[in-house]
């Protein structure tokens, strides 16, 4: 078997399914608690606003982890 | 417990879609250890069949290696440099070679349960009971953080999980929240679900096909034209059942190798 790729897809592909998972971890963790917040003030708009937050901090988490 | 469609009566005369109730088959032995109830099924018995088949098969492979292999030779030896080379070796790194047994024996127990999905008599993927799913990925899960515990030590391994090395202080707030939940929750919860949910879906799909055809002949009236395109449908879609369980015993363990070379990384 020669050197370099192999056959079967890429170790990209793995790094694909973990980025994956980080963005639905910032949404819920962050959704999460802005929907908490909701409940607890009686508010709305605290889980839209947690779900951004989440989806952008996962996307900075995954640059600074990933895009080295 | 009729969730996909309204739940069929005895008495009702028309198509009966199929449930949950297709996991849960008849057990074969029935027995009661300690007040704990223990159920044989059709669906363990499979399980334990295609474990013993691949062990022969590997054995077989290895038992009087040739120079010029056999067939079953050189099936072994480029399923385990598949593994070996395409996942151990290009995820993690050299040093990731050592893990190579592990993740070929996850590869192919996975990939062997799930194409029972497909195998005429079988017809039901051992994935798609929840229980396998979920304690391979507890496998994978204790492995990496035991992993990472044993390389850098329990204190630093987990400070940089909380604490990813590279990120300005006050990014902390917002990333360190994500970072263990992904981390120690998420990883371990997608791998058990994205594997199970696969096979799942994709029995159901199957036998959605191949009971509605088996309807449509029987029902007695002009519907009978349309079973052809519903046994089409059913054929089409166990080619396409090949390829997602392939892609999903790839998947698992390939995500296995990219966890545990996160946990031997020198910052994670």
């Amino acid at each position: 078997m020669t050197e370099g790729r192999q056959p079967g897809g890429s170790p990209g592909a793995g790094a694909g399914w973990a980025v994956l998972g980080t963005l639905i971890a910032g949404m819920a963790v962050w959704g999460g608690i802005g929907w908490l917040l909701d409940r607890w003030l009686s508010t709305r708009a605290f889980l839209p606003i947690g779900v951004i937050v989440g989806v952008a901090s996962a996307i900075y988490l995954i640059v600074a982890k990933y895009g080295k | 417990m009729g969730i996909l469609a309204a739940p069929c009566q005895p008495g009702d005369t028309g198509f009966c879609a199929p449930g949950v109730d297709e996991f849960y088959p008849k057990p074969i032995i029935e027995f009661s250890v300690a007040g704990i109830d223990f159920q044989f099924t059709r669906i363990m018995l499979l399980c334990w069949l295609i474990t013993a088949v691949i062990l022969a098969v590997m054995v077989a492979a290895v038992r009087r290696p040739q120079l010029v292999p056999s067939k079953v030779q050189w099936m072994g030896e480029s399923a385990y440099s598949f593994v070996r080379d395409g996942i151990a070796r290009e995820v993690i790194g050299v040093e990731g070679l050592r893990f190579a047994p592990y993740l070929a024996t996850l590869f192919l127990f996975i990939l062997g349960n799930n194409l029972l999905g497909i195998v005429p008599f079988a017809q039901i993927a051992p994935t798609s009971k929840i229980a396998i799913p979920a304690f391979l990925a507890i496998i994978s899960w204790v492995m990496f953080n035991y992993v990472g515990i044993r390389q850098h030590g329990f204190v630093k391994y987990f400070k940089d999980i909380l604490f990813m090395p590279g990120v300005p202080k006050p990014m902390y707030i917002l990333v360190t929240p994500i970072e263990v939940f992904s981390t120690l929750i998420v990883r371990p919860f997608t791998l058990a679900v994205r594997l199970f949910a696969n096979m799942f879906a994709g029995h159901l799909l199957l036998l959605v096909f191949t009971l509605g055809a088996a309807y449509l002949l029987t029902v007695g009236n002009v519907s009978a034209v349309f079973a052809p395109v519903s046994f089409g449908m059913a054929i089409i879609m166990t080619f396409f059942e090949l390829l997602v369980e392939a892609l999903q015993a790839y998947v698992f363990t390939i995500l296995t190798a990219t966890y545990l070379a996160g946990a031997l990384a020198e910052e994670h």
